[in-house]
């Protein structure tokens, strides 16, 4: 549960708004319905679920989002290897960085409004 | 299962052969039948090498009775349809004149499968041909049970001492939140953080050895967050293997080294400074020595700072006492230079 606070604090810190954190891929898929998002960050494995299917629902939104793991990328899924990953642990610079090129694909003097959320 | 009126003539005299043998009630005779090690003998005359004799242990290992061994071909021990690579073991086996042992699995009456150490010989009579082939049998079920279970234990506690480390890094976030200044709390996650990647490197090692260059990757991770950082570090060295305290050891330093570059050193400006991190090993009578040396250009000018700071004592201090390293520190005008020499284990052969 802790670590799960140091991740909001982290985005916080960054000046996000955080909705979540969800801690199952129903409770996730829950919090897309219901709010508009700007990026997510997704933990590969929720308690032993594995989050693709939030994966799915988030690309199929347009919304962008890095999965965050303790494996190497080769442990996950092949379809999803090619996704953003950042790997535990990781620096909040490490964080901030990734969030950044999430959210300013192309135009780089658009102010991004970060509301984020698992 | 053959029955008394299937067998082979050629069967029957080999079994027989057996039994009367058996009748003398000798030493060797007596062993056999009572040792705790499965065995059996196959005919070396027929062309499937039939089982003319099994013994109680081996009976009650592989779940048949007698009747329904003797006289069945070999291969029947392995379950149908049998594995390929173990047929050609076995077959390779007996057509070989030589012992020869290996681990295959085998499939018990009931179906279930066991792994175990075999080991064939041939037994030859008077003349030097082969007449026969004693097969011996050593269940390794139990000992493939202990490696997984181990196996299952480490990955327990690699995740359970990575969590502990993000745990130690949330409550000093919390903690320290507005009770001590930002570049504090920033330098104490900085190093937990360090820890806490080699810990998770070494985890997917299974702590068993890592390379110097991915330690060095992993522990840059957050000073090289896009291509134009990247390119401000060069590191050229062979593949070193690393034990896990070396490795530990290594990765605090090399954080420390690019912490106070990052503040001080040659990252503290806009892409002008520069870092080379180089290696050598060379093997000396005591073992293999490696060389590194950490050179920074292109930075502000460096002073020596006034006071021995956590960093430095690590660098000069730590590394040396734990691993019978030498450690030099040199606060050169033109840019700090790291020298470290320490002894690595020689890359395993083959």
């Amino acid at each position: 549960m802790l670590v799960a606070w140091l991740l909001e604090d982290m985005l916080v810190d960054l000046g996000c708004m955080v909705i979540g954190p969800a801690a199952s891929v129903n409770q996730a898929l829950a919090i897309i319905e219901a709010n508009a998002i700007d990026v997510a960050v997704l933990d590969v494995n929720l308690n032993g679920e594995m989050s693709y299917p939030i994966a799915d629902a988030l690309a199929a939104c347009g919304v962008p989002f890095v999965f965050v793991t303790g494996y190497d990328k080769d442990r996950m899924l092949s379809g999803y290897q090619a996704f953003p990953m950042l790997q535990k642990p990781f620096h909040r610079a490490e964080l901030s960085a990734t969030l950044a090129r999430l959210l300013t694909p192309k135009a780089p003097t658009v102010e991004p409004a970060p509301a984020g959320g698992r | 299962m053959p029955s008394e009126q299937d067998k082979s003539t050629e069967q029957k005299a080999a079994e027989s052969e057996v039994k009367s043998f058996q009748k003398d009630l000798g030493p060797f005779v007596v062993a056999a039948e009572t040792t705790r090690m499965a065995m059996v003998f196959t005919d070396a005359k027929e062309p499937n090498h039939p089982l003319i004799f099994a013994n109680d242990s081996f009976l009650s290992l592989a779940g048949y009775s007698r009747e329904e061994t003797l006289g069945q071909n070999f291969d029947f021990l392995l379950g149908r349809p049998a594995d390929l690579e173990a047929l050609v073991q076995v077959e390779s086996a007996f057509a070989d004149d030589s012992e020869k042992d290996f681990e295959i699995c085998f499939r018990r009456k009931d179906g279930s499968k066991f792994w175990a150490a075999t080991f064939i010989s041939p037994v030859r009579d008077k003349a030097g041909d082969v007449v026969q082939h004693f097969v011996s049998f050593v269940d390794l079920s139990k000992h493939i049970q202990r490696e997984e279970h181990l196996r299952f234990l480490l990955a327990e506690l690699n995740h359970r001492t990575q969590n502990t480390l993000a745990t130690i890094q949330a409550i000093a976030v919390q903690t320290l939140r507005g009770a001590a200044n930002k570049e504090v709390v920033d330098a104490f996650e900085g190093r937990i953080l360090a820890l806490s990647k080699a810990h998770s490197l070494l985890g997917s090692k299974h702590w068993e050895a890592v390379g110097l260059h991915e330690i060095i990757d992993r522990i840059l991770q957050p000073f090289v967050l896009d291509g134009s950082q990247a390119a401000r570090f060069s590191i050229k060295g062979d593949d070193v293997r690393l034990e896990p305290k070396a490795a530990l050891t290594l990765a605090m330093v090399f954080h420390e080294l690019a912490t106070n570059a990052a503040k001080y050193g040659a990252l503290s400006n806009d892409a002008a400074g520069k870092i080379d991190i180089t290696w050598q090993v060379e093997p000396t009578p005591q073992g293999d020595r490696m060389r590194l040396r950490w050179q920074e250009s292109g930075g502000p000018p460096v002073t020596p700072p006034s006071r021995k700071g956590f960093g430095s004592r690590l660098i000069e201090g730590g590394l040396a006492r734990d691993l019978d390293g030498e450690v030099r520190l040199d606060y050169d005008p033109a840019g700090l230079v790291c020298q470290i020499a320490m002894p690595v284990p020689r890359p395993a052969v083959g």
